[in-house]
């Protein structure tokens, strides 16, 4: 049976390598990770990084005096002075992006929410206002003859930050780069499935096959085997730029210094573990489903939602900040992208993935047990 | 030899506004086919040809019936009995990215043949359906008849017993259907059982020992062409096909 299985597994993987879009499948989706790394790094980098000149433009609608003007300069603020009327007509024609307005002792910053630039131009003069408040505190305890410090600063208040390996930058990067290795996966999976079924029961090489003596059991393990392989190597492959680029975006972007996005060894280890569980589980599924299809066409349309099935639960669940327990640990795809954010997190729960593991073992064996049945299905394999 | 009793397969059709009915596409088919016999099984195009050969091929399972080889059946004998047979069809193809060499070893590794053998039977069979020219090349490169004797290569590879060949020369131009045909009256002569499929009349009067007319899933006649042409009072098998079927042409 062994040596039946293997035969079939080598002409399947020779079959893989031969044509060029099973080929191509398997090596240049991996290659498309480093761009969604590289490129969102550089467009946090670029978030972060915005210069002050290109929204520190603000209206002052009160008369400001020598002091103020000193302030403001001191912020960098490039302030217009003027009327309501005046202030308003530059807002509204964006020459600026907010404006101050002065009633008795209440200050009141005008801005609009929706705009990046005027919600920071907001905190700059929110900050300056700030400091303004502190000296015109100092100054009339001063006048009072009183220390402005024992009154100011009569408790300290400090933030020390404990973790400083994570950001929100380096695990919204990581945590996708990771997810995207599990859609690279599926896609690499969907090719080979099709071809090695649908496309073989469409070319008319199905038939030949089952005239030789071998086993439905071995023809199906065969093909799992050789499906589960390329998958795998587009994990790793997938893996491997994924690091790569994150390592090089760790050196070359601002939003990184002073951090480690880097993931420990033991995460690469529980990663190459999810990387074989989830191809072999993917792989099944991807032959199950193409077994049903009369042509090559039909297969891909029926795994199409399956691109989409495996991304989008790990999406959501990674935005809403889901935690991952022993129900979502054998929730099939759920699973999967749960616990490689958890293990790229650095929160491994070894029962989550044990859990993980059996519960795909228990969906693999009814899913092979399943193809096999099919493959004595005259309905599946004459239907054409 | 083999046996075929009482070999019944029945499908299921859906007729208009969702009617499904139950039809026999092969009813109560009995016959025997033994050593170096060629046996055509003759009809028109949805007789019940490939089907009855798939079931003797062991890819299609009957509804009825028993089908032996040797006193063996499926159930008990599947590989076994796949180990003596080769199965060659008009629908079949070969692997396209592959050599017809790296097909061979590949239809050896399958047959269990030993390693060491494997090189010595490629070489044999090259040699002998003149291959070696084409032995290294991609099989989609080659031409139809290349391709065609690639396909009878594989199918008796492994020296097999019975050859069950469904309109193997169907769609092919004189040449290639010359390879097939020359193939099998030499396989005759190696005492080899050959059931043949066919809707060309003419080529099964030339090629075989006894026919096997069926029309509708049912034997309508059997014995020699002369003993058909005899019973029918007709010159050759194609007349004797229309006077058997009385003139019903429905498929």
């Amino acid at each position: 049976m062994k040596s039946k299985t293997m035969n079939i597994f080598k002409k399947e993987m020779r079959e893989v390598f031969r044509d060029k879009k099973s080929l191509s499948m398997m090596l240049i989706i991996p290659i498309l990770i480093p761009l969604v790394v590289l490129g969102m790094s550089a467009l946090f980098d670029m978030e972060a990084n915005t210069d002050i000149e290109e929204y520190n433009k603000v209206g002052i609608a009160y008369k400001l005096s020598d002091d103020e003007k000193n302030l403001l300069k001191e912020f960098n603020i490039d302030y217009q002075e003027g009327t309501l009327e005046e202030v308003k007509k530059a807002y509204e024609e964006s020459k600026i992006y907010a404006y101050i307005t002065l009633d008795d002792n209440k200050y009141t910053i005008n801005y609009n929410e929706e705009s990046t630039n005027s919600v920071l131009a907001r905190t700059l003069s929110f900050n300056y206002l700030e400091s303004w408040k502190s000296i015109l505190q100092t100054r009339y305890l001063s006048n009072q003859k009183i220390d402005p410090n024992i009154v100011l600063n009569i408790i300290f208040i400090e933030s020390v930050a404990e973790d400083v390996t994570n950001n929100f930058f380096g695990e919204y990067i990581t945590g996708y780069s990771f997810l995207f290795i599990i859609m690279a996966i599926t896609i690499s999976a969907t090719y080979p499935a099709t071809d090695t079924t649908a496309g073989e029961k469409e070319r008319g090489t199905l038939e030949t096959l089952l005239s030789f003596p071998i086993k439905s059991r071995d023809i199906i393990v065969g093909k799992l085997m050789s499906v589960t392989t390329s998958s795998v190597i587009t994990g790793l492959l997938s893996l491997a730029l994924s690091l790569g680029s994150l390592a090089y975006a760790n050196n070359a972007f601002e939003i990184y210094k002073d951090i480690n996005i880097m993931p420990s060894v033991d995460t690469i280890i529980l990663s190459l573990v999810i990387i074989l569980v989830y191809s072999l589980f993917i792989s099944g599924i991807c032959i199950a489903i193409a077994s049903m299809s009369k042509t090559f066409k039909e297969a891909q349309s029926a795994l199409t939602p399956i691109n989409f099935i495996c991304f989008f639960p790990g999406m959501i669940a990674f935005l809403v900040n889901i935690k991952t327990n022993a129900l979502i640990a054998i929730i099939p795809f759920l699973n999967f992208t749960q616990i490689f954010n958890d293990v790229n997190g650095g929160e491994v729960n070894i029962l989550n993935i044990i859990l993980m593991i059996v519960s795909s073992i228990v969906y693999i064996t009814v899913i092979i047990w399943y193809i096999i049945k099919q493959y004595k299905s005259e309905r599946i394999l004459f239907n054409s | 030899m083999i046996k075929i009793e009482h070999l019944k397969k029945e499908f299921i059709k859906t007729e208009a506004k969702n009617k499904r009915i139950k039809f026999a596409a092969i009813d109560d088919v009995s016959f025997e086919a033994g050593e170096g016999k060629v046996i055509g099984i003759l009809g028109h195009n949805g007789a019940g040809k490939t089907t009855l050969l798939r079931m003797i091929a062991g890819i299609m399972e009957p509804t009825n019936g028993t089908i032996e080889f040797d006193g063996k059946d499926y159930k008990h004998n599947e590989l076994e009995i796949k180990s003596e047979l080769a199965y060659l069809s008009g629908n079949t193809k070969i692997y396209q990215t592959i050599t017809p060499y790296e097909l061979l070893k590949m239809c050896c590794e399958f047959y269990n043949m030993e390693e060491s053998q494997i090189d010595k039977r490629i070489k044999e069979i090259s040699k002998r359906l003149k291959m070696d020219k084409f032995l290294y090349n991609r099989i989609d490169r080659l031409s139809t008849g290349q391709t065609q004797k690639v396909n009878i290569a594989r199918s008796f590879i492994h020296d097999p017993k019975y050859y069950i060949l469904d309109e193997v020369t169907s769609g092919l131009d004189i040449i290639s259907s010359q390879i097939i045909l020359d193939f099998i009256k030499e396989e005759k002569k190696n005492k080899k059982c050959v059931l043949y499929s066919t809707h060309y009349m003419e080529e099964a009067e030339n090629i075989c020992d006894e026919c096997i007319m069926i029309n509708h899933g049912k034997i309508i006649a059997t014995g020699t062409p002369e003993e058909i042409k005899k019973y029918t009072k007709t010159s050759n098998l194609r007349e004797a096909f229309f006077a058997l079927i009385g003139g019903n042409y429905e498929e």
